[in-house]
This record gives structure tokens, C-alpha cells and sequence, in this order.
């Protein structure tokens, strides 16, 4: 008995009526969009992709700039070579001690 | 690009072309999907020009936003948008309740229909949408998902946002709460 109820509910449900949307939605739907500009949300990637492509440098160029970075950042992160300066400062600074022995 | 060679390419593709800008992909996905979310958002709504409004406006804020869609994040195009539209037909409900029910002039007979055979079904019409109406909001989600829409259990769920087995709960519940109020014509 349940499960014939259960049919005819089905049966009821699958077959609800409704009214059909206007021939026109779709066609409308397209001529509005037309009107109406995008947002584009860019992301940092799509934003750099699209600063160097606008800029249109040969690819040696970017080689070369590499290079340059590279370089500068290494140079920037090498440690500083402190025992020969250390070396020349007692040196010079003994000479003039010497200096001011004489005087 | 030829126009044939829209109708064989998929969603994904489409959106991806949408988010490039292309109208004649946005006009594919329109023209490919628009019966289906009208017939949704009618459910909801039960009025036509609601509907198609809807429906508009949830494909006119893809458009302009194209980036809302993420296909990484989503698996289907059809089930996320499923999700915005319902959630649009909420949000109207929310400001515009309650819902008109189609009168006797929505309702129409069949004509080669006996006329007492006729105003029976009209009127059993008429009380089940009543009676969907005020079903809780998630369980009329779920009969108008898997029994309108035709989608199977596992992807109602998926537009739901729930488990296969919640889903299977809340279908049960509005079955019976319906089977139990419609006793007389069951």
C-alpha cells in the first residue's frame, strides 16, 4: 500500500506543470551581455605574463637581465672580506704610529 | 573560430573562453543551459517573469564576473551553477515572500481530458505545490533537485553541499511529510 503511495507521489512529482520561459530568454540573455563589460580579476601571474608580454623584448634581452640580478644578488649576499682589510688598517695605522714617534 | 564548432565543446572550455572574453562561447553556454535553470528557478519562484529574470541575472553575473568560476575548485559547471541560482530564488524569497501559486489560468487542462478528470488533476496540482511550498526550504531543494531536474541522488547532493545519505534523509522527510497531506489523493 506504502509503496504504491509512494508511486503515484512520484509520479505526481515528475509530472508538475510549469510554464514555459519566453522563446526570447536566451536571445535576450546574449544581446544584454554584450552591453556589459567584464571584470577581469587578474592574478600576479597573469598580471607579470602580461607586463612582459607588452613589452615585447627579444629573449637574450631577459638572458642577460637575469644575469644581471643573479649577479647583483649574489655579489649583495656574498660575506664581506674583512681579513685583509683588517691586515692594511694595522699596517697603515702602524706607520702612522711610527710617524708620531718621530715628531 | 567556425559557429559549428561551439556546440562541441564543453563547459570547461567555454568558461574558459568566457573569461577571455569571448561572446560566442558565452551565447553557447546560454543557449545550452538556460531551460534547465529556468525550469529550477520556476520552482522556486513559481512565476515566469521571476524565473527568466533570475535566470538572467545569474547568467549576466558570470559574464561580468567571469572569475567566480574557478575550475580547479569546481567539478561541474552545471552543479555550481545550480548552487547560484537557488541561492539567487532564496535570496528573492527572502525579500519577496510568499510565493504566488499558479491560479486556474497556469494550470491548464489537457483538452481531450474528461472535465471532472480535469479540474481533479488541476486541483491536486494546485494543493501539491501548495504543499512543496511549505516544506522546509532544504527538503523542497532536494524533491525539486532529484525529481524535477532529473539529477541523480549523488549529484543533488553535490549541489547541496551535503552527503549522499543527508540528501537521502531529506528526501524521505518531504516524501512523507507530502504522502501524509496529500493522503486523500494518493
Amino acid at each position: 500500500m506504502s509503496d504504491i503511495k509512494d508511486e503515484k507521489l512520484e509520479a505526481m512529482l515528475r509530472t508538475r506543470r510549469f510554464e514555459s520561459a519566453s522563446p526570447d530568454l536566451v536571445e535576450r540573455i546574449i544581446l544584454k551581455a554584450q552591453s556589459i563589460p567584464q571584470n577581469q580579476t587578474v592574478s600576479l601571474w597573469q598580471w607579470l605574463r602580461q607586463l612582459f608580454a607588452e613589452s615585447h623584448l627579444a629573449k637574450p634581452a631577459y638572458v642577460i637581465a637575469g644575469i644581471l640580478i643573479l649577479g647583483f644578488v649574489i655579489g649583495f649576499s656574498a660575506p664581506a672580506v674583512t681579513t685583509t682589510d683588517d691586515t692594511d688598517t694595522a699596517q697603515t695605522q702602524g706607520f702612522l704610529y711610527a710617524d708620531e714617534g718621530l715628531l | 573560430m567556425a559557429a559549428a564548432n561551439w556546440p562541441d565543446k564543453d563547459d570547461h572550455e567555454l568558461l574558459t573562453l568566457i573569461q577571455d572574453g569571448s561572446h560566442p562561447a558565452f551565447a553557447e553556454l546560454v543557449r545550452r543551459h538556460t531551460e534547465r535553470f529556468y525550469r529550477l528557478a520556476y520552482r522556486y519562484v513559481q512565476n515566469k517573469e521571476t524565473a527568466e529574470d533570475i535566470v538572467q541575472d545569474a547568467f549576466l553575473k558570470l559574464w561580468e564576473n567571469p572569475g567566480t568560476w574557478e575550475a580547479g575548485r569546481n567539478n561541474k559547471f552545471t552543479t555550481w551553477f545550480y548552487r547560484i541560482v537557488a541561492n539567487l530564488c532564496l535570496d528573492w524569497q527572502k525579500k519577496k515572500r510568499p510565493v504566488e501559486l499558479p491560479g486556474e489560468a497556469n494550470t491548464l487542462a489537457d483538452d481531450q481530458e474528461p472535465v471532472d478528470a480535469a479540474m481533479i488533476r488541476i486541483q491536486e496540482q494546485r494543493l501539491l505545490e501548495r504543499e512543496i511550498g511549505d516544506l522546509p526550504e532544504r527538503q523542497r531543494m532536494a524533491l525539486n533537485l532529484c525529481f524535477d531536474q532529473g539529477l541523480s541522488n549523488q549529484e543533488a547532493a553535490e549541489v547541496m553541499g551535503v552527503n549522499l545519505k543527508a540528501l537521502q534523509s531529506l528526501l524521505m522527510r518531504a516524501k512523507t511529510t507530502l504522502k501524509d497531506r496529500l493522503k486523500a489523493y494518493l
